[in-house]
């Protein structure tokens, strides 16, 4: 029944959070996009979603976006996760590449999103 | 009083140049327009002239971010824009679709957001130019007098500082701000370290 795609886009600013929806939605408006502002948050609601595409910021208060991603790699094996994050440190992207994530530079833009989602060819 | 030898102050400016470059890109991302930025200046003197020197550019209340570094040298990175102009910005960002309304209740934290990405874009291309990893805190927002930006993030008044200033203009929307890297000296000692070891590296001689 209820097949829908479903994108969690993680990130503790809100404007963030909106411009990821927004570009996620001009691609693919039948997507549907939750959002949650932390990394616990984000643990809590993803295992219920089921998403296909998560995006999380690195530098939220609490846990953070990377011990955040170790827990939803295993808990949403299925999910492509993301780092979505102003931090262009080659050690960052380091991280995300020994994680088996990917790495996408803020700030959001309707092309890295878009790009992203080609990328990922999925319905 | 601390001495760069001419060497270490051109390699100082051309490394913040690059990061300046990445933050520029950055910026023009976000607000959709060019943005020009001016070569860094670089002066030492106590934290009250530091904010005096901001300050005398523009007397009005201005918004600005801060976050501070930690790693192979520590700075206070702040990011400062009139504050008149920020809801300007903040609609360039998410564009016209959003009402007013919700654009106002989201001008702090979208300024947080800008500033984020700006300061992180900078530091983090200087982090990679040195091969190292600096870790920043979460932005912090303030509303004041360049002045009170300046000592709300930390510091005696008295204290001697490296102050590196960077000028930017929006142009087509004709809104100027800057960004300012404030070292303390034992942070610069640290920073010199580093400059030193790229230009042993680029000059081969390491």
């Amino acid at each position: 029944m209820n097949e829908t795609t479903t994108v969690l886009v993680v990130d503790d600013s809100r404007v963030s959070r909106l411009m990821a929806r927004q570009y996620i939605l001009s691609a693919k408006p039948q997507w549907t996009v939750e959002e949650a502002a932390t990394g616990e948050e984000a643990i809590a609601k993803a295992g219920n979603l089921c998403p296909v595409l998560i995006l999380i910021d690195v530098n939220m208060p609490g846990i953070g976006g990377v011990a955040a991603a170790e827990q939803l790699r295993t808990s949403c094996p299925k999910a492509h996760i993301s780092l979505v994050t102003a931090n262009v440190q080659n050690a960052t992207r380091a991280k995300a590449q020994e994680m088996g994530i990917g790495f996408m530079e803020k700030p959001i833009t309707e092309a890295r999103i878009h790009a992203l989602i080609d990328a990922l060819a999925l319905d | 009083m601390f001495n760069l030898s001419e060497l270490q102050h051109d390699a100082l400016v051309e490394i913040f140049n690059i990061g300046v470059g990445h933050a520029a890109r950055a910026m023009s991302e976000i607000v959709n327009e060019e943005v020009t930025m001016s070569v860094p200046s670089i002066s030492f003197l106590n934290r009250a002239d530091a904010a005096a020197m901001l300050g005398n550019k523009d007397t009005s209340r201005v918004c600005g971010v801060s976050q501070h570094y930690e790693g192979a040298f520590s700075t206070e990175a702040i990011l400062m824009f009139p504050e008149d102009k920020s809801l300007d910005i903040v609609r360039l960002m998410v564009g016209e679709s959003v009402p007013l309304k919700e654009l106002t209740e989201m001008e702090q934290e979208a300024m947080s957001e800008i500033g984020n990405i700006i300061l992180n874009s900078c530091v983090g291309t200087l982090a990679n130019i040195f091969s190292q990893e600096l870790s920043g805190s979460l932005p912090q927002y303030h509303v004041g007098t360049s002045e009170e930006i300046l000592t709300a993030s930390g510091g005696q008044a008295n204290t001697v500082v490296l102050m590196l200033h960077i000028d930017f203009i929006l142009e087509k929307h004709q809104i100027h701000g800057y960004v300012a890297f404030i070292l303390d000296l034992t942070a610069l000692q640290d920073l010199q370290e580093q400059v030193d070891r790229y230009l042993a590296k680029v000059m081969g001689s390491a």
